[in-house]
């Protein structure tokens, strides 16, 4: 029923499983089932076209890595966070990092870079050439502007 | 300074503090990025940055004259930065560390790192390198401490 596809492995001898984006959440569970029980990491590769989002499943007890990839035309993913509660963090980062939209996930906010920070700076169309500033006020709290004379 | 016959000794007070002030330069605890690694074989056994007064690394910026800043300054830390080192009494000094502080370095063209801080707080000396040795160093300690003494190195 959950269709998926598995690539030949990797150069790192880790199997890849190709999934759908409706997919996903149930593939993860079966996954989880079979003993996959700690999410290494998540990942994701801006294509220009789509956004491609990988996760690296590690299995504690026989020592085994798998690596699942979906991709997304719109930026959003479903969330993951109710099969691994480390998930939060990681997607909280893509979705500073590469703009990715998880849905369902609990908080999702920027983790690294300071409220109101404009753009995703590893996305490919994230434009260089406006510099932002950042800035902090008398109690510590972080804050992004585009204009020099704020900064420090 | 002139030497008397008698054993005495006669200069300015100017130059016997600025002599005093110059072979006790307390630097902060205060490391960002790899160049704090140098930062700490400076301060070991085999540099010993304590040859030249220095090797008190003091865990307040109230007690430090001297701030090593010592690896990547990214745009967040930079208020932080700025802020430490309006922490610091006068007489205080900086020493720039590494091509990151100096311009930017191998992070000049990212959207997160500072190009230069000097943009945020004024340099003293600065000692290039990706990361600089211990030797390297300690020279930008030497022409600091030459630079509080008013000598000139050429």
């Amino acid at each position: 029923m959950v269709d998926i596809i598995e690539e030949p492995v990797g150069k790192d001898k880790r199997k890849i499983f190709r999934v759908k984006k409706e997919d996903l959440i149930a593939a993860m569970k079966s996954f989880f089932e079979q003993g996959f029980d700690h999410l290494s990491l998540i990942t994701g590769i801006d294509r220009r076209d789509k956004i491609e989002v990988v996760y690296h499943l590690h299995s504690v007890e026989r020592n085994e890595y798998i690596v699942v990839k979906t991709e997304t035309i719109n930026d959003t993913v479903p969330s993951v966070t109710s099969i691994w509660q480390s998930a939060d963090w990681d997607e909280r980062e893509q979705y500073d990092l590469m703009g990715i939209i998880f849905e369902g996930h609990p908080n999702l906010k920027r983790i690294l870079l300071p409220e109101g920070w404009s753009g995703f700076p590893l996305r490919k169309n994230y434009d260089l050439s406006k510099v932002q500033f950042v800035n902090m006020d008398e109690s510590g709290n972080d804050y992004a502007s585009f204009d020099p004379g704020d900064g420090w | 300074m002139k030497t008397g016959d008698a054993g005495i000794l006669t200069t300015t007070m100017e130059k016997a503090m600025e002599w005093g002030r110059s072979n006790s330069i307390w630097p902060l605890t205060f490391g960002l990025a790899c160049c704090a690694i140098e930062m700490m074989a400076v301060q070991a056994s085999k540099a010993d940055i304590s040859r030249f007064g220095s090797e008190v690394f003091r865990n307040s910026p109230r007690q430090s004259d001297l701030m090593i800043v010592s690896g990547t300054v990214t745009k967040k830390m930079a208020p932080r930065v700025r802020r430490l080192y309006d922490e610091m009494p006068y007489p205080k000094y900086v020493i720039a560390m590494g091509v990151c502080v100096l311009q930017g370095g191998p992070y000049n063209q990212g959207y997160s790192v500072v190009l230069g801080v000097d943009r945020v707080i004024p340099v003293d000396v600065y000692v290039p390198g990706c990361p600089p040795t211990p030797e390297a160093l300690i020279n930008g300690l030497i022409t600091l401490q030459k630079k509080i003494r008013g000598e000139t190195d050429r």
